[in-house]
């Protein structure tokens, strides 16, 4: 859409000539975008440039600034905790995604059979979604608490969710799922809902049960909302930061100091400035190449309409 | 659907597949609520039990008798989370008017006015929605702090508050679908490009303003890493930084925290009740956040 559109502007028919008349509209185009303008240049694309620049720097705020190549980049590919950073997230992705993804397509699923009462559902399903994730993150360290938490007072059990090495990143990922499931199943609602009645009743007459008509017709009809969903729940999960610092604190030993944990202790509470940036650098270059990709894949903006 | 099913099953078990379907689903949605809603309900429930309450009666008991003990401590004495609240409130409100009027600007330029360079900006514009939060926050840490407003209101806002590339897309595509008819009779009378915006565009355009609206609230009122970064005193905290600061001073006093976690996202709990369907609606157009 956004190409097409682009294309529509070029070829307005309104003149390009010079004089007072491009003058002017010159000045009232950017006029309109003054504001937007500083936003973007000053407070987005400097900081990227800053950025990118003080991944080649050694810095502390105090100290003068030092310049040294790519010596960060050097250290940080044999730096265990940056490495282990790299881990966690992909881990974490791992954990929380695929079970993100599939639980929210089930729910999606489930509400598109339109059984009485539960249209009001699928709006409740989405109130995590709301919520602060660093808020959330406090409540779920009190439902994982070892002694006095909700959790362990339901299962019967004594056991530490977020001290234990194993556990805290499984912990982590299922708060995860519980909060985006609801916001994810509503884009395959509206995916499921592009698919024609004919289809189904096309299938029922052939015979197939539940199962084939979701495997066979459902599932490949779903594929570009699958895709869409699960990259820009990928690209979510890579910069995942609020649930964690309220969770664990990337602890414990490091099971849960994800990419964007490791960025802000080591770029901002121990202004190490210079690693810092340069993980900031790795996370935007894997990001970047991330969305380009999706972005070749669709070639056009998917809209979804849930009115 | 029902019927087809019926047509083409077997006589005796067509009556109870769909029964059994139909179970299933409910016993799946119905789970699916409580799960969402436990965390809610089970820390509602515990910010309203005394300490002592709390201490003594198994974890997930019902308050007997409900207390506001933690609610009055979190607003009496050396805590006063008023603070934070006034705070949140004054920089929500600054970003979100500082954000819908220079994205307003913004789109109706690239949707309506001709200028040169304004398809590159267009595009210019839209990268930038790739980049993370996480990568631009040292960078601004250090521009906030050189120019010494670390630690104050100005430094929470001032990098936020011009505009959002994300509202500028979305208010553009919409732009663009006001019929030229208009446009054009607006310009036959005379009017210039603002009164145009003010009169005709934005009257047009209320739904889409009113769901970036929401969308804007709640992604400001959620904010935590930049408010986190940029301030150090408890004079500028928001309600998620000082939700934090309560929690890491008050480690296990989980009735107080409780509270105050309630009281963070109260706010748009309610806002979410009052407009769940431009909310769920809002998901749509924005496709991720």
């Amino acid at each position: 859409m956004a190409t097409q559109t682009l294309v529509e502007g070029r070829s307005t028919p309104v003149s390009r000539t010079a004089g007072s008349g491009g003058l002017r509209r010159l000045l009232t185009g950017y006029g309109f975008l003054a504001p937007s303008l500083i936003g973007v240049f000053v407070f987005l694309l400097a900081p990227v440039g800053i950025v990118i620049a003080l991944a080649f720097a050694k810095w502390n705020l105090i100290s003068p600034l030092e310049w040294v190549g790519t010596d960060n980049f050097s250290y940080l590919f044999g730096d265990r905790k940056f490495l282990n950073s790299i881990w966690v997230t992909i881990l974490f992705t791992a954990l929380a995604i695929p079970l993100t993804v599939i639980l929210g397509l089930l729910l999606a699923v489930m509400l598109n059979r339109k059984l009485p009462g539960t249209s009001a559902l699928r709006v409740l399903y989405v109130l995590p979604w709301v919520c602060a994730p660093l808020a959330l993150g406090v409540v779920w360290k009190w439902i994982f608490a070892p002694t006095d938490g909700a959790l362990n007072a339901i299962l019967g059990v004594r056991i530490e969710w977020l001290s234990d090495l194993g556990l805290a990143l499984p912990s982590v990922a299922v708060v995860h799922i519980w909060s985006k499931v609801g916001y994810v199943s509503l884009f395959f609602l509206a995916g499921l809902q592009q698919i024609p009645i004919s289809v189904y009743e096309a299938a029922k007459l052939d015979g197939a049960n539940a199962f084939q008509t979701l495997w066979r017709i459902t599932m490949p009809l779903l594929r570009p909302t699958t895709f869409f969903v699960s990259v820009t729940s990928v690209i979510s999960s890579f910069q995942i930061f609020d649930t964690v610092y309220a969770m664990t604190g990337g602890g414990p030993a490091g099971r849960t100091d994800v990419i964007a944990s490791r960025i802000y202790s080591e770029g901002i509470e121990s202004l190490r400035i210079g690693r810092g940036a340069a993980m900031a650098v790795i996370l935007l270059v894997v990001l970047v190449l991330v969305t380009v990709g999706q972005q070749l894949y669709f070639r056009k903006r998917l809209t979804y309409d849930m009115s | 659907m029902t019927l087809t099913l019926q047509k083409s099953a077997p006589a005796t078990r067509s009556d109870l597949r769909p029964i059994a379907a139909n179970a299933i689903t409910y016993l799946f949605l119905i789970a699916a609520a409580v799960l969402t809603l436990a965390p809610f309900l089970m820390s509602l429930m515990t910010s309203l039990k005394s300490p002592k309450q709390f201490a003594t009666t198994p974890t997930l008991s019902l308050p007997s008798p409900v207390t506001f003990e933690n609610y009055q401590s979190l607003f009496t004495g050396s805590i006063n989370f008023l603070v934070p609240i006034v705070v949140t409130i004054q920089v929500v409100v600054v970003l979100v008017i500082g954000q819908l009027v220079g994205s307003v600007l913004a789109a109706y330029a690239f949707a309506m006015l001709d200028f040169p360079g304004r398809n590159a900006l267009f595009w210019v514009y839209l990268s930038t929605m790739m980049v993370p939060p996480i990568v631009t926050a040292i960078p601004l840490f250090m521009m906030v702090s050189e120019v010494g407003l670390r630690d104050t209101f100005a430094g929470i806002v001032v990098p936020f508050m011009f505009a959002s590339p994300y509202a500028i897309f979305l208010l553009r595509e919409n732009f663009r679908s006001v019929p030229t008819q208009l446009l054009d009779a607006a310009k036959l009378d005379g009017a210039g490009p603002m009164r145009t915006l003010w009169s005709v565009v934005l009257p047009m355009n209320r739904p889409i303003l009113a769901t970036l609206l929401l969308i804007t609230v709640v992604t400001q009122w959620n904010d935590f890493l930049w408010p986190k970064t940029i301030t150090t005193s408890q004079t500028w905290q928001v309600m998620t930084v000082a939700t934090t600061y309560l929690q890491s001073q008050y480690e296990n006093n989980w009735t107080l925290v409780m509270a105050a976690t309630t009281v963070a996202m109260l706010p748009l709990v309610l806002l979410f009740i009052i407009f769940q369907r431009q909310i769920v609606r809002s998901i749509g157009i924005t496709g991720s956040r």
